[in-house]
């Protein structure tokens, strides 16, 4: 003759027994949901931003060079060869190169403005082969054409058009550069991984010698290469471009940037997940104290199924599943709110949904785990009650 | 048949006594003997405070006596632990409380299916010897009703049923009619009477001399010990 209590009756019982107090199981869940609907967001909003990230780099490739006979160690930059370019392009690896040119001169909207005043604004002689060495896109118009040569005509950087205040390109629209008046041809996107750019000015070499004094020396070549040899191109890259002093060469790949800046974001949201385990943490206290509060209530019932033949381990199970599916139902609620946020991030961004199954998985299964952890200590007490004493009235 | 054998005994006490460890310590039971057997139906009087409960509690294996034995169907309740115990509760003991302790927002034949839970039967059978325990209580036709729905009558109706639902060996009834009013109180002794008729052993405490006095055997308590 022993107790015996199925474990479907356990689960209905449990379910009973917090459905008889839905509102304060919906409170007492509240806590949970809102932590485990923090941590799924901050998984899946990272998860998409990775999953962007993981677009654009391949977008952009990561094959990319930019390549600047920097400063020397008084400032001066370091004599490059007017061929360099031409000289990087026969490094076998190197599948397309191109150079730019800084202008020393500032780009106005009108005589108005000091001819002192950059705005932050660089005017640079491009080739237009620029455009596709770092795979650019062109917002309004044309980017520099050959036919284009020396005529008196910029493209605009996508900041560059904004803080000159050009929105589109019409034939009217012209800017000031130097003395000089040139028509805009065309506005640019911006570029993920060249900040740099979207700030310039861009006239063609032809047009730069012609009307602004431009030189031909590249001041920073961009040189896209065969993925597998990239480090033996950036090693011989120097040597080429500056052979005087080849120390001074600066070689930089910007698609490192915007990992480096994931990587960053990366730890942000190791943080933001960590304080979704504290408020985690904390609301499972709030479920154990809750438990024992329904508890000290719920003594005659405890008494009574006592009396039934329910042995002190039913009574802990009883209590336990009942709090793991408290904190089970939080869980879901959070994982629903958050795959919500997500869904709402990535549709505001405009990039693809991700939300990893198994942190779906995880944070539930730890939603039931907290529950059950928080079930311990109540559902001991529980058990300990002594039948006798419960139904006394 | 075991039914033939109405002088078994059921319950035996024998020397039980139980101490309250205070400060200041109360002795609730004084050298308890007593055998309950087979088919007898049985009132335990006494004024309040003279250990009518505790007694009924250390009967059930509610409650462990401090010293003494006690014996359920056979079984020494000293041999077993907690969970023999619960055990004996689930298969040999039906219970019966002046509150009726019944599952709010529950209809009745799920209250009273409650009472086999603990034996890890399945839900249709739970549920098919519901109906049959309210029917033998005369509830055939409130089956679908919450407590909040039915009389104090009929909860306690619905609590017999519950106790019996598993045919225990036993029953026990501490105040079964203690919040009934008196016409109630007599309804509730004569399903007492007939269930007894019917086989069951039932031990009830009562205040109610009256309610007493329609039983077969009356106990008497005072001071923690039986007087005659
Ligand atoms: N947990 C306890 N601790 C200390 N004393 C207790 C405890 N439970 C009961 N008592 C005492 O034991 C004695 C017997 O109590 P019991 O409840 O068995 O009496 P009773 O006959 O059922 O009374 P009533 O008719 O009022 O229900 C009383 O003096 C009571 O105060
Ligand atoms: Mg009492």
């Amino acid at each position: 003759m022993r107790s015996r209590l199925r474990p479907i009756d356990l689960f209905a019982l449990s379910m009973r027994g917090l459905f008889a107090r839905p509102f304060r199981a919906v409170l007492t869940s509240i806590g949970i949901g809102i932590g485990i609907a923090a941590i799924v967001a901050v998984i899946g909003i990272s998860a998409s931003g990775r999953a962007a990230l993981l677009a654009t780099l391949d977008d952009l490739g990561t094959n990319l060079l930019r390549v600047t006979p920097g400063a020397g160690i008084f400032g001066q930059a370091a004599d490059v060869p007017e061929d360099a370019v031409a000289m990087v392009a026969r490094i076998g690896p190197v599948e397309d190169v191109t150079g730019i040119t800084i202008v020393d001169a500032t780009v106005r909207r009108s005589d108005f403005v000091s001819k002192l005043d950059t705005g932050g604004l660089t005017v640079v002689s491009a080739t237009p082969r620029l455009l596709e060495v770092i795979r650019g896109d062109v917002a309004d118009g044309r980017f520099l054409e050959d036919g284009l040569k020396a005529v008196p005509v910029v493209v605009l950087g996508s900041t560059a058009a904004e803080r000159l205040g050009i929105r589109s390109v019409v034939p009217a629209v012209r800017v000031l550069i130097g003395d000089e008046w040139f028509g805009v041809t065309g506005i640019l996107e911006s570029f993920p991984i060249h900040p740099d750019l979207d700030r310039t000015v861009f006239v063609s070499y032809e047009s730069a010698a012609t009307f602004l004094d431009g030189k031909p020396e590249p001041t920073a070549i961009y040189v896209r290469a065969n993925p597998l040899s990239i480090n033996d191109v950036a090693e011989v890259i120097p040597a080429t471009v500056a052979p005087e002093a080849p120390d001074t060469v600066e070689i930089t790949r910007p698609s490192d940037a915007l990992v480096a800046r994931k990587a960053a974001d990366e730890t942000l949201t190791s943080l933001l997940i960590g304080l979704g385990a504290v408020a985690l943490l904390v609301a499972g206290v709030a479920i154990a104290n809750i438990m024992v509060m329904s508890i000290l209530e719920r003594r005659m019932e405890i008494g009574v199924r006592r009396s039934l033949g329910a042995t002190r381990r039913h009574i802990r199970l009883q209590f336990i599943v009942e709090s793991m599916a408290l904190a089970g139902f939080g869980g879901l609620a959070g994982v629903v709110l958050g795959a919500g946020i997500t869904v709402g991030y990535a549709a505001n961004r405009d990039v693809m949904v991700s939300i990893p199954m198994a942190g779906i998985a995880a944070s539930v299964g730890a939603a039931l785990a907290l529950g059950a952890l928080a079930g311990v200590y109540p559902a001991v007490r529980a058990s300990r009650i002594d039948p006798a004493e419960a139904v006394r009235r | 048949m075991e039914s033939a054998n109405s002088n078994r005994p059921v319950v035996e006490l024998s020397g039980v006594s139980k101490v309250y460890p205070g400060p200041p310590p109360v002795v609730a039971l004084d050298s308890v003997d007593l055998v309950v057997s087979r088919g007898e139906l049985v009132a335990i009087v006494g004024p309040s405070g003279s250990g009518k409960s505790t007694l009924l509690h250390v009967m059930g294996g509610l409650d462990r006596p401090t010293s003494g034995d006690v014996a359920i169907d056979g079984v020494d309740l000293g041999a077993l632990n907690d969970k023999g115990i619960s055990g004996l509760r689930a298969h040999s003991i039906g219970f019966v409380f002046q509150d009726f302790f019944l599952m709010e927002g529950v209809d009745a034949v799920n209250n009273v299916a409650e009472g086999l839970v603990y034996r890890g039967l399945g839900r249709r059978e739970r549920r098919t010897r519901a109906v049959a325990a309210l029917e033998s209580v005369g509830l055939g036709h409130r089956l679908d009703h919450t407590p909040a729905q039915l009389s104090g009558g009929e909860r306690q109706r619905v609590a017999i049923a519950r106790a019996l639902i598993g045919d225990p060996a036993i029953v026990f009834a501490d105040e079964p009619t203690g919040n009934l009013d008196s016409a109630t109180s007599d309804e509730i002794a004569e399903l007492f009477t007939r269930l007894n008729a019917g086989g069951s052993t039932i031990v009830a405490i009562t205040h109610d001399l009256e309610f007493a006095q329609r039983f077969p055997r009356m106990v008497s308590l005072r001071d923690g010990r039986t007087v005659l």
